[in-house]
């Protein structure tokens, strides 16, 4: 099973933006246990989900702009 | 969402909804992109009074519900998702086939308002079909957080229609959606195409029957070949008047190079970025500056995007090829494995293991240097000295490089320029042009780009993109691999690398189109602007993408790396050796060596660069390679990459074309893939 989780996603290729529930990789691929790549519903561009260490930097980078926006 | 609803289905109360569905006197049909939220208002409008069916003689389901709106009964429809009323797929067709053969209803276009572009695209094809429309701009709640603002007034004016702002989900915007029903009207707005092709829409208008969808939309559809709407044709239209059609249709194409199909969507999109942009602007940031936009225009210039994207390439490949597979591997591999962690695990293992027949077995026997015993952890084919090394020392300070380069490509926007300038080429090359992004996802994993070739319209497509993939587009890992192998080659060198794989894929891509029959399709994609690469975005993708990588890759590093170690154990690798001597010594030129990277190259064929990679970094590295030297790299890359693909992509090749094509494919690949090899071997060898 794909291991995409169910959340709003933007196509780095064509900026749609979609829900990510059932775009993740297909179980047809050998590989699609715990695979957390999806797949863009309009250009078909495929892309990982942020998780783990990526989507924690993600959280800080985005509460330290948060920080320096109302320290501004 | 399409037709394939969330809405649930009453299964019990059948009788009241066929009453209600019957007695409603008007139909609103609901038709949006894929993904905006219309099945969630379509929820909103019918509540729980909903049936959900096939569309007749396909496996498209539609929804009809029941609504009362203004104090009257309403048939809804929810349609699948489409982008084109010029079906590209089964989806695309139903929706246009139900407005095409509905009647006396009212369209509602549902939009995401933040991609208005994309919304308006369609809202220019319905506007063309003349049916009453009213848009309703949806998830107007998210584009106001991300600072678009649409002035929805003007749209509605431009348009000539009612423009409603709706958050689905909370039921915003609803009873001003359906107290705008009774009132919609069709849109008098149109796509203004050139003189030529207004000229023939006028020719073709006439002959073409009224309907559900105005005569200006049939002519159009009619004018770029649509085979969906044929039958339609056939059965409304008289012979002669076909014929006319196909003779003003002829003329019209024998005018442009492109398909008329690729020309009118072009157009299309010239006026609706036009709308676009007269109605929407930027909260908190200007338009794109002047040298922005000229930047922009110039990286899909046809003549100055060719130096534009060489820049480019020569720019990535100064930092995946020099500095990652240069100075980072060296670091890492001399330095961090071969000073720290090796002799660290060595020392480990020792001190907590009792010497003797144990400890050797794992890391060797004291006094002996790591390439010359058979140690499971350090060792010639240890699980550490190769498997971890090849995976982080090697290929990880490359992958990261590339997916760093990968991830400013990709946040600036010029990825999908990237694109559509291989699109051009690649048109030239006789290959169809929406292959070109499978094409482009391949240089990041053959595997995902195998089951993207889904998004390619016939069997036919889809079987060369996926023969091309497997053939001659290495990923991002054996790519950069071969990056860092091709910076310590000549220029000649490099040039019969690139050669040869150009002229593979042109050539075999040339004759699979001529050989099998079918017919191609346009490729469309939005351009989002060119922008400054945003460096937490980079940071946090390229954090993504090497998290996916070390979770696919290294894992299956450790197996081949045990596998080796399982084969030289007992003799196996000497048998496969002495075995593959022919072809690889003998028709290669290559070191017998060489052998164990093609089996493993079938594990991961990143895997199988890395060890040639290892084989010949000495050399590389000192600047001391010989010609000789030089003919072995390219020959052993070229056949490495045009070898069969990982199995990770071979299953996926089985699974997605099936078991027949699949296995005829590996029966072309392995063959070819030494033949070609044999072949630059002798040609350069001629030449040194």
């Amino acid at each position: 099973m794909s291991a995409v989780v169910a959340r709003k996603e933007q196509c780095p290729l064509c900026g749609f933006a979609f829900d990510a529930e059932g775009q993740g990789c297909r179980p047809s691929c050998p590989m699609a246990r715990g695979c957390r790549v999806v797949c863009c519903p309009s250009c078909g561009y495929s892309f990982p989900q942020e998780g783990g260490v990526a989507l924690g930097l993600r959280k800080m980078i985005d509460r330290l702009k948060r920080r320096g926006e109302s320290a501004a | 969402m399409s037709g394939r609803a969330s809405a649930p289905a009453c299964h019990g109360g059948g009788d009241l909804e066929k009453k209600q569905i019957v007695a409603a006197a008007r139909s609103a049909i609901l038709v949006g992109n894929p993904n905006v939220g219309k099945s969630v208002l379509f929820g909103a409008l019918t509540g729980r009074y909903v049936t959900v069916s096939n569309y007749p003689g396909t496996t498209v389901e539609v929804t009809r519900g029941s609504a009362t709106i203004g104090g009257a009964p309403w048939h809804v429809l929810d349609t699948p998702g489409t982008n084109n009323l010029l079906p590209m797929s089964e989806d695309e067709q139903v929706t246009r086939d139900i407005l095409l053969s509905e009647r006396n209803y009212v369209c509602v276009q549902v939009g995401d308002a933040k991609n208005l572009r994309r919304v308006l695209l369609l809202t220019g094809q319905l506007a063309e079909a003349e049916v009453p429309l009213v848009l309703a701009l949806n998830m107007a709640d998210e584009a106001e957080s991300r600072g678009i603002v649409v002035d929805d007034r003007v749209l509605g004016e431009q348009l000539g229609i009612d423009v409603v702002p709706t958050v689905a989900v909370e039921r915003r915007g609803l009873s001003t959606l359906q107290a705008r029903l009774p009132e919609a009207r069709p849109s008098p707005w149109r796509p203004r195409y050139d003189d030529h092709v207004e000229a023939a829409l006028a020719q073709v208008e006439p002959l073409l029957p009224a309907g559900g969808i105005g005569r200006r939309a049939l002519a159009v559809m009619a004018l770029v070949g649509d085979e969906s709407i044929r039958a339609h044709l056939t059965a409304r239209v008289a012979e002669a008047d076909l014929r006319r059609i196909d003779e003003v249709r002829r003329e019209l194409a024998a005018r442009y190079p492109e398909s008329l199909r690729f020309v009118l969507a072009r157009q299309r999109l010239a006026a609706v970025d036009r709308l676009h942009d007269a109605v929407t602007r930027r909260k908190g940031a200007s338009a794109a500056s002047g040298a922005g936009r000229r930047l922009a225009a110039l990286s899909t210039h046809p003549l100055w995007g060719i130096p534009f994207l060489a820049a480019v390439l020569y720019v990535a490949y100064q930092f995946v090829g020099v500095l990652g597979a240069g100075t980072m591997v060296d670091f890492l591999e001399t330095t961090v494995f071969g000073e720290y962690v090796v002799p660290w695990v060595t020392g480990a293992v020792r001190a907590i293991t009792p010497s003797g027949a144990f400890q050797e077995f794992l890391v060797g026997p004291p006094g002996v240097p790591v390439e010359e015993h058979g140690g499971i952890l350090i060792g010639k084919y240890g699980l550490v000295s190769m498997g971890l090394a090849y995976g982080v020392a090697i290929v990880l300070p490359i992958v990261t490089t590339f997916f760093i380069a990968f991830s400013i490509l990709e946040d600036s926007g010029y990825l999908p320029r990237l694109a559509v300038m291989v699109n051009k080429l690649f048109k030239r090359m006789g290959l169809n042009g929406k292959a070109v992004l499978p094409m482009v996802l391949g240089l990041g994993c053959d595997t995902m780009a195998t089951m993207t070739a889904r998004i390619m319209e016939t069997r036919k497509e889809r079987v060369i993109v996926t023969l091309l993939l497997a053939l001659a587009v290495p990923c991002s890992a054996q790519l950069a691999v071969i990056l860092a192998m091709t910076a310590g080659l000549s220029l000649t060198a490099n040039l019969f690398f690139v050669g040869t794989l150009a002229l593979v894929l042109f050539l075999v891509g040339w004759l699979a189109a001529k050989v099998l029959p079918g017919r191609g399709s346009d490729f469309v994609l939005e351009l989002p602007p060119l922008r400054v690469p945003q460096a937490g975005n980079i940071l946090v993708k390229t954090t993504s993408r090497i998290e996916w990588y070390l979770r696919e890759a290294l894992p299956l590093f450790l197996v081949g790396t045990l596998l080796l170690w399982v084969l030289d154990r007992f003799g196996g690798l000497a048998i496969l050796e002495h075995l593959m001597s022919p072809v690889v010594v003998g028709l290669l030129d290559l070191p017998k060596e060489a052998a164990s990277a093609f089996i493993l190259g079938f594990l991961r064929r990143d895997y199988a660069a890395a060890g040639l990679f290892q084989h010949f970094e000495g050399p590389l590295r000192a600047g001391t390679m010989t010609w000789a030297m030089e003919v072995q790299v390219t020959v052993a890359l070229v056949t490495i990459t045009l070898f069969i693909p990982c199995i990770a992509n071979f299953f996926m090749i089985l699974k997605e074309r099936g078991w027949r094509t699949g296995l005829a494919m590996a029966a072309f690949i392995l063959p070819f893939a030494f033949g070609v090899g044999a072949a630059v071997n002798q040609v350069m060898r001629l030449i040194g």
